[in-house]
């Protein structure tokens, strides 16, 4: 575990060093947060719900559906860089799981991610804003439960995105598809409650929309009691068939490592 | 002139034969960014379900804004993708050295040295949605119409290039400026809507100091008569060619003090 651990920890630091994209990346935050704010005064200037959301709520959604969104990825931007110039065949030859190594690396990034971004980025929502924290102390725990679970589905989803690396040279592509099938689906643009019925029906049925929009609908009082229970279990089903699944593949994948002598 | 034109085509020849031989991949570029701007509009389309008009622009005109930014975006998308680059793949690893002792214009080089798969992607979604929102906009298009809207487009795609272009000269002083490039190209987002939505301040930034809403929509604004941004709408050629000077000017004397990494 502790090997783990110190994976993180180094991970951390190599993010802390470059400042130059940190800045970056809170610049266009800011600049997203402006879009929406301007964009849903818009459309709610001459009405005060739509389908039972008022105007608050929306922007309550989307700002944190969006906040979420930064943490949906994953390692898979590293496993098909590393598939793609070998390194991979070293890595698997280390003293470590090399799933576990990933999702170490990843969860580094995602905690100075969470310190250096999101954090800071919420208190701007909450003191500029008006975003209000969820309801109650249920609620809190709630989120923080399904919003764990939606990133882990998110990362599981990522590697085996990643693991396509092994078929494919567009990279970049497969990544730009992966990233608008997410962003689509998982409702981190607008609630999946205001799609069309038809979509709505197969949303429901994909693992997208435990990504982000349970988490996120749980926060913002779109979901509460019984229901948000019901949510957070079909997270775990998600996040159970994922890891078989990663597991499965992986296996397949490293099989064909060994064929090509890699 | 004539001998760049023969160059290009060269070049290009060559970024050709590259996407042909790996098929597949093209075909998932193209797609991916497909996806990509079909995912943003289905957006619009979810939201105008719900309501008629936002701040007095409807659906298809809304679509038509985004239609001029996407097919605007796509000529820089095609041809001259590789600005992005100029930090990590020629400052950095002193590739800009080896095309400084070569005869021919190292900005054109650059840019020839690649022809963007995924480019056409973005292309054709663009042609589709204006093909989707100018029939439903009830104009009266004559060939000065369609002529203006192609200068627009073209306008439009040489702003993207002179933003992109300008910022990413920054990295002759500090290796790779990818990250302002990235967080300045992020402000072209405001442009897909109407900039009226927006506080006054917003609207005259990216007006006068980074003029992206002459990439869409005052463009769509001259098309669209009760707008009230017709005349300053003409002038969106002109700021394209200023755009492209100031960038090219910038770019000239960022070559100039240009000290190599050294390796």
């Amino acid at each position: 575990m502790n090997k783990y651990w110190q994976i993180a920890k180094v991970r951390m630091q190599e993010d802390t060093a470059y400042s130059a994209w940190y800045w970056a990346g809170t610049v266009s935050s800011i600049l997203r947060l402006l879009v929406i704010y301007y964009f849903w005064q818009a459309v709610y200037s001459n009405r005060s719900a739509i389908q039972d959301i008022d105007l608050e709520t929306m922007i309550t959604y989307i700002v944190v559906a969006m906040l979420l969104q930064g943490f949906v990825g994953g390692v898979g931007q590293d496993l098909a860089e590393n598939i793609k110039n070998g390194n991979v065949a070293i890595e698997l030859m280390r003293p470590y799981d090399l799933i576990y190594k990933m999702f170490a690396v990843d969860l580094g990034s995602k905690l100075m991610h969470l310190i250096r971004g999101t954090i800071p980025m919420m208190l701007v929502a909450f003191f500029f804003m008006d975003i209000p924290f969820p309801g109650s102390v249920e609620a809190w725990l709630l989120f923080i439960i399904s919003a764990g679970l939606g990133l882990w589905i998110g990362t599981f989803f990522d590697f085996l995105v990643g693991v396509l690396a092994f078929w494919t040279v567009n990279i970049w592509g497969v990544r730009v598809l992966k990233e608008s099938l997410v962003t689509f689906f998982s409702g981190a643009l607008i609630p999946i409650s205001l799609f069309p019925d038809w979509l709505r029906v197969i949303t429901e049925f994909l693992p997208f929309q435990a990504m982000v929009y349970l988490p996120v609908s749980i926060y913002s009082g779109m979901i509460s009691g019984t229901e948000a229970y019901l949510a957070v279990g079909l997270q775990l089903f998600w996040l159970i068939s994922f890891y078989v699944l990663v597991r499965v593949i992986w296996a397949q994948a490293v099989k064909q490592i060994t064929i090509f002598g890699g | 002139m004539r001998r760049y034109a023969k160059l290009y085509w060269e070049f290009a020849k060559n970024q050709m034969k590259v996407m042909m031989e790996y098929r597949i991949d093209f075909i998932i570029g193209v797609l991916s960014v497909m996806l990509e701007q079909f995912a943003s509009i289905f957006f619009i389309k979810v939201v105008f379900n719900h309501i008629e008009q936002i701040n007095g622009w409807s659906f298809y005109e809304i679509l038509f804004i985004y239609g001029i930014a996407a097919t605007g975006r796509s000529i820089h998308h095609i041809f001259f993708d590789n600005l992005w680059t100029l930090g990590w793949q020629y400052i950095r690893p002193g590739q800009l050295d080896r095309l400084l002792i070569r005869p021919i214009n190292p900005l054109f080089h650059i840019v020839a040295d690649r022809l963007h798969q995924d480019g056409f992607g973005q292309l054709i979604i663009g042609l589709i949605i204006l093909g989707t929102a100018i029939p439903q906009l009830d104009l009266a298009w004559g060939a000065v119409e369609i002529a203006l809207l192609v200068v627009m487009i073209i306008s439009s795609g040489m702003i993207f290039v002179a933003v992109n272009l300008f910022f990413a000269t920054f990295s002759f002083w500090m290796i790779d400026s990818l990250p302002v490039v990235w967080a300045v190209f992020n402000l072209s987002d405001f442009a897909r809507y109407p900039l009226t939505i927006y506080h006054k301040g917003i609207r005259t930034f990216l007006t006068w100091i980074i003029p992206y809403g002459f990439t869409a929509f005052y463009p769509a604004a001259y098309f669209i008569d009760k707008s009230g941004f017709r005349e300053l709408a003409l002038w969106t050629p002109a700021v394209a060619l200023v755009c492209c000077v100031i960038a090219y000017s910038f770019w000239n004397r960022g070559l100039r003090s240009f000290a190599s990494t050294g390796s």
